[in-house]
């Protein structure tokens, strides 16, 4: 168990380090991206941008550059940023995170219940027009480009209808922090909590729907039902509770990968200053520093997710745990 | 494996014929080709209908509604004089669907800009299914460092998120182009935006096929081949591959979805089909300064994005039951 | 570059509304602290309250000796102050600059190389400290240790700045700046005469800040200043709130009036769409961004009333490259600039009231505009019109014919942003209708900016603009098209157009000179280089524009001056 857990941490750290080594290479074989005369300011003497550029280190060799960025990143944590001169990238991304997560803890409650409710209920009367028609709205769900329900959200709330009296009570885009106004923050994600879940409730529901439909013919089902256990009650304790490996291990994925930034689209379209949003306007600015913080910071998300579902995995799973 | 009989008629016709059964799936089926062939016949519309060159900006021109001169650009009615809003829908061949913050026929545009979607998705959907067959067969077939080097490798992919990582390496090269040694790949070429989508959901794609070939790898009829020292390349061209293709093709139209809405979020946020090119994804763009005047030239492409990707996913479904594939890819996201 | 926007100015109430600071507030280490007085009672019923500003991004650091960026100095235009200011009051008698910390705009010595000063007395940093001659020298050595980006182009003059420019770390300005604490009298020597220094003293990077500031960039925070106001809070991420200075007095109320509400509150991140809706329904009271373009008619229709429309010193242009082909070829330069229809780039920027078509190189305003427009219908630079027309199609083909370049591939390098990515869209049309086979490349501004004055790119030609830092000719026509503002192979090299001609730049050296002896005589001279640069075609002017900003309902007292904008210190709220 040790073992497997060291492992998997040399693994981790093998992963950050190459996603950071390629992120700084990229960088620098960008035409363009010398971070030097956007530092000095527009029509900088030459002799201002050697001062930048020996301020800065960019006259040094490429992996003392790399060695000095990380050492700024991970252990003085004062790492500024090249575009607004000055800025700190790390109480940046501490700043971008909680708005992130906000939308996303929302978003999630939102598609696990419903997921649940409809997956369970197409597989309970599968093969029905309302099984058919459940598994029909999934599939629109998933079929929607998220930037473009936004801004259809985006134009019925805030535009067309907002003085009816269905949408008068929507906020102005843009985040409003739990701590300042809980209300206020309810009523600013509520929408973009909606349209970032459709999509997910699409694609959950057909999973466990699907999971319970191949369930059904396992053998434990099969003898729980001739021990003539009600059919809701098989459903329930015996499927739903085996399908819930598939579904939280998916869970966990999709989770770190929004938590770690995926969540950009809706970040865009909703104005909420999240982290997807910040890592998107560090790479249009071609920003290195906040580049590199936003990537690291989602890359753990996404990895250390990845080994939490595996070994939750080892723990539930007994075939799993017996096969390594 | 020593078969040289003539194959029995068996699964794919039998598929195929499950399709055809499949109501949902010939709807979906007539939908893309009704879409496509539309999107085809683009540059005659653009010429015969509509009469306008849907890639020229036009903002200082007019057409004639009903005999009268209508400007494309039309002044805002107030006291200050601030703003021009583009002409609304017409109604008529002109102009059906209104003008752009450029000028330009909305209509018009949406035809170019779905073939580029089309065409940039579908393709992307094929280079996915090559690499990850091969990424997918070398891992599982081979196994040890092969298999090693190539997880580590979809680790590094899987650790960012794929909107994020395909957005870095459009930004890097949709604004310089690309050069390989003797290639040179312009920025503006639709090859950019295939071959990242293409490369973004290869581990996806991969790890099925993986998963389908270290099943096959034990299979009976291969420890067979191999006890009669078949060629290595020669069982997985000939046994491995034909017993992988059922996984590839019911991921190819699960795949083209997500290569669309994928092409579309680049473009939308313009970094993917570079102007005066459209995709459906660059209008809903243009849309989106216009969404609170003229909102029909957001909404439109969005739907034709909502109707395609959903008319593949029946497909993919379609051809799953059919083909009964039951671990292909079921994630999207 | 064209940073969004920068500097305007203006005031015009007299009354006195020093601010009653609490002595709790002053600092430990000053040392000359006086008891903060109870500010006189002002008969102005307009005082107090709080101000509510949106801008969609912070500008980075705070330190008003290194920001270059417009939306910062527009924060802290009443935070700190020079030696000289820009007239903090509207109309056109606001031109040349007046006295600030200074008491009078000293008169050009020994030829134009000396300028004595004496500072007032009695001025306060906002920590309490009497504002010395020591401080003021400091600050000028300082512009120099911190890497000011104007350190070079505008101070350079001053003696030993080339020393301090080598080498920052050292940089004492020995015989430069001459400071005598007595009489307080600050002697500045140039080595050569400069007919902008006492305009570049009034530029914001010239603040007087502390002598014991760090000599280094200070970041997220500002250095204490003499200006009403202080930045008691910033935060990059979300906002920044000014409250009164408490040891500010009035000395000049052109120059540096006393501020109206008693705190503003600045909040980042919300985009303009949204701002434009807050500040309609009245949560906001001013917003930085320009109103978006689908916004003007809403605004213009249903909120009129809270508008202000003003010129800037902000042109957008097109930089062709006079050393590469097609526009090596002065035929292929003149034969855009007659095609390009400007029309419809001002309707690419909100129609007649928010642009006006441009075809010369000084924009309305700049010192030497006088109105000329060579390319347009029934006009030639021989014998230009006083305003553009219409596109000349059929000259422009002509000359494109004679010079042999169609057919050629042209790549236009544009900033990605939303009326840049417009403009780009119709110069693509214009260039593909005159048998060019073009195409487009964008990226995002920061990126774009450097990238198209670097030569090793190879830019044929590059979307821009340009607004000045003061009104002022040498900024558009010596910074973008002398040789010596072409820099090969560097990031910055503001002559995009690596255009070099000895004779104008002998003629642009001429009127630079005047300006010190006779100022008419050098903004004719000047009007006479815009003239001889705009026959050479160096680049294409498009339009110059205006901006809208949308007050709110409650604000009163909006004073637009020509190089600080809108003066936030003098806005009312009730």
């Amino acid at each position: 168990m040790m073992m497997a857990l060291l492992r998997r941490l040399g693994q981790t750290v093998f992963v950050l380090f190459g996603i950071s080594a390629l992120v700084f290479l990229v960088f620098f074989a960008t035409p363009g991206a010398d971070p030097t005369a956007r530092i000095a300011g527009r029509n900088a003497s030459p002799q201002t941008m050697e001062k930048v550029r020996q301020e800065y280190g960019f006259d040094r060799p490429l992996p003392v550059q790399y060695a000095t960025m990380m050492k700024k990143l991970f252990i003085t944590q004062d790492l500024a940023s090249y575009v607004d001169r000055g800025e700190l990238v790390v109480p940046e991304i501490a700043r971008a995170a909680p708005v992130t997560v906000s939308l996303v803890c929302g978003a999630a409650l939102i598609w696990v219940v419903l997921s649940i409710a409809m997956g369970t209920i197409a597989a309970a009367m599968k093969g029905t027009w309302v099984d058919r028609g459940l598994m029909m709205l999934g599939l629109i769900g998933i079929s929607m480009p998220v930037f473009w329900l936004g801004q259809v959200a985006n134009l019925i709330t805030q535009s067309r209808y907002h003085d009816t009296w269905l949408f008068s009570w929507v906020p102005g885009l843009g985040y409003v922090p739990l701590t300042e106004n809980p209300w206020g923050w309810f009523k600013a994600l509520v929408i973009p909590w909606i349209v970032l879940a459709v999509m997910f409730i699409g694609i959950y529901s057909r999973v466990l729907r699907a999971d319970l439909v191949a369930l059904s013919g396992e053998d434990f089902m099969r003898t729980a039902r001739a021990k003539g256990l009600s059919p809701t009650r098989i459903l329930l304790r015996h499927g739903l509770r085996t399908s819930m490996v598939t579904f939280v291990s998916l869970f966990g994925l999709d989770f770190a990968q929004l938590v770690g930034g995926g969540a950009l689209l809706t970040e865009v379209v909703f104005g909420l200053p999240g982290v997807g949003r910040l890592t998107y306007q560090a790479l249009t600015n071609l920003d290195l520093p906040l580049i590199m913080a936003t990537v690291m910071y989602s890359a753990v998300f996404v990895v250390l997710a990845n080994a939490v579902v595996d070994i939750l995995y080892l723990f539930l799973d007994p075939r799993v745990r017996d096969a390594r | 494996m020593t078969a040289e009989a003539p194959p029995p008629p068996g699964p794919w016709r039998q598929a195929m014929r499950g399709l055809a059964r499949n109501r949902a799936s010939m709807a979906a089926l007539a939908v893309l080709v009704l879409i496509t062939l539309s999107c085809v016949l683009a540059p005659l519309y653009a010429r015969d209908i509509a009469r306008t060159d849907p890639f020229t900006s036009n903002v200082a021109g007019s057409i004639m509604l009903d005999g009268h001169e209508v400007d494309i650009m039309q002044p805002n009615d107030n006291p200050l004089h601030l703003g021009l809003s583009p002409i609304g829908p017409t109604g008529h061949a002109a102009y059906l669907l209104g003008a752009d913050s450029q000028g330009r026929d909305v209509a018009a545009r949406m035809l170019y800009g779905g073939r580029n979607s089309l065409l940039i998705s579908s393709c992307a959907a094929v280079l996915c299914l090559i690499l990850a067959a091969a990424a997918g067969i070398a891992a599982g077939f081979f196994g040890g460092l092969v298999d090693a080097v190539l997880s580590r490798l979809m680790d590094i992919m899987w650790a960012v998120p794929v909107y994020l990582f395909a957005i870095s390496l459009s930004i890097v090269t949709v604004s310089q182009g690309l050069k390989l040694g003797p290639f040179v790949v312009e920025a503006d070429s639709l090859l950019i935006p295939i071959v990242i989508i293409a490369l973004v959901y290869v581990p996806y794609a991969a790890r099925p096929i993986r998963g389908r070939v270290l099943a096959l790898r034990q299979a009976e009829f291969v420890t067979a081949a191999r006890c009669l020292g078949v060629p290595r390349w020669r069982i997985v061209l000939f046994d491995i591959l034909p017993n992988v293709t059922t996984t590839l093709v019911v991921l190819g139209p699960l795949l083209m979805a997500l290569s669309l809405l994928a092409e579309s979020a680049l473009s939308f946020l313009s970094i993917g089909v570079q102007a005066p090119a459209a995709s459906w994804g660059t209008i809903i763009q243009d849309g989106e300064g216009l969404i609170y005047t003229r909102p029909m030239v957001a909404i439109a492409p969005g739907l034709a994005i909502v109707l395609v990707v959903l008319a593949l996913n029946i497909l993919g479904d379609g051809l799953r039951d059919a083909l009964d594939v039951r671990d292909a890819a079921r994630r999207s996201s | 570059m064209v940073q969004k926007r920068f500097f305007a100015m203006g005031c015009v109430l007299a009354a006195l509304c020093a601010a009653s600071g609490s002595p709790s507030f002053a600092q430990a280490e000053l040392t000359t602290a006086p008891t903060p007085r109870p500010a006189p009672i002002s008969s102005d019923s307009h005082k107090g309250g709080t101000l509510r500003l949106a801008a969609q991004n912070s500008g980075g650091t705070l330190d008003p000796q290194v920001s270059y960026i417009s939306l910062i100095k527009q924060l802290e235009t009443p935070v700190y102050d020079g030696l000289l200011a820009f007239p903090k009051f509207a109309g056109s008698a606001a031109q040349p600059v007046i006295a600030n910390l200074a008491e009078v705009v000293p008169q050009p010595e020994d030829g134009g190389r000396t300028y004595r000063f004496t500072l007032r007395p009695n001025l306060h940093f906002s920590n309490g400290q009497v504002v010395r001659v020591e401080d003021v020298a400091a600050s000028f050595r300082r512009l120099f240790k911190v890497g000011s980006p104007t350190a070079g182009p505008y101070y350079s003059h001053i003696v030993g700045a080339d020393a301090c420019l080598h080498d920052p770390a050292r940089c004492t300005l020995a015989g430069g700046i001459e400071t005598d604490p007595t009489t307080r009298t600050i002697t500045f020597h140039l080595t050569q005469p400069d007919a902008e220094f006492l305009d570049r003293l009034a530029w914001f990077h010239a603040a007087i800040l502390p002598a014991s500031t760090p000599p280094h960039d200070t970041g997220n925070t500002a250095p204490p200043g003499t200006g009403p106001y202080r930045v008691t809070r910033y935060d990059p991420a979300t906002g920044m709130v000014l409250e009164r200075n408490p040891y500010f007095r009035e000395w000049a109320h052109d120059a540096q009036p006393a501020g109206y509400v008693d705190s503003i509150q600045v909040t980042f991140g919300l985009d303009p769409e949204g701002e434009v809706t807050a500040i309609e329904n009245g949560q906001y009271d001013w917003m930085y961004e320009d109103v978006p373009l689908d916004r003007l008619g809403e605004v213009g229709s249903r909120y009129a009333g809270q508008v202000q429309i003003y010129t800037l010193l902000l042109y957008y242009y097109a930089a062709l490259n006079v050393r590469m082909p097609p526009f090596n070829s002065l035929k292929a330069r003149q034969a855009l600039s007659y095609a390009i229809n400007r029309h419809a780039m001002v309707i690419y920027h909100g129609g007649a009231a928010v642009a006006t078509p441009l075809c010369q190189l000084l924009p309305q305003g700049a010192p030497g505009y006088e109105p000329s427009c060579a390319y347009t219908k029934g006009a030639s630079p021989a014998h230009p019109l006083p305003q553009w027309q219409a596109p000349d199609l059929e000259e422009a083909r002509k000359l494109v014919r004679e010079s042999g370049t169609a057919g050629q591939k042209v790549t236009i390098i544009a900033p990605l942003e939303g009326r840049y990515a417009a403009m780009a869209m119709e110069l693509r049309s214009t260039l593909a209708s005159l048998g060019y086979d073009t195409s487009v490349r964008s990226m995002t501004q920061t990126v774009q900016f450097p990238y198209v004055q670097n030569s090793d790119n190879h830019v044929q030609i590059a979307l821009t603009g340009w607004n000045a830092d003061y009104p002022s000719a040498s900024t558009f026509l010596q910074t973008l098209f002398t040789c010596a503002s072409f820099r090969p192979h560097s990031d910055n090299s503001p002559n995009m157009s690596a255009f070099c001609n000895p004779d104008i730049d002998a003629l642009m050296n001429k009127a630079s000179a005047a300006a010190l002896t006779s100022p008419a005589e050098s903004r004719q001279r000047w009007a006479e280089v815009d003239r001889a640069l705009m026959a050479q075609a160096p680049a294409v002017p498009l339009v110059q524009i205006k901006r809208v900003s949308l007050l709110s309902k409650r604000t009163r007292n909006a004073i637009v001056t020509l190089n600080d904008e809108i003066l936030l210190s003098q806005l009312q709220v009730r």
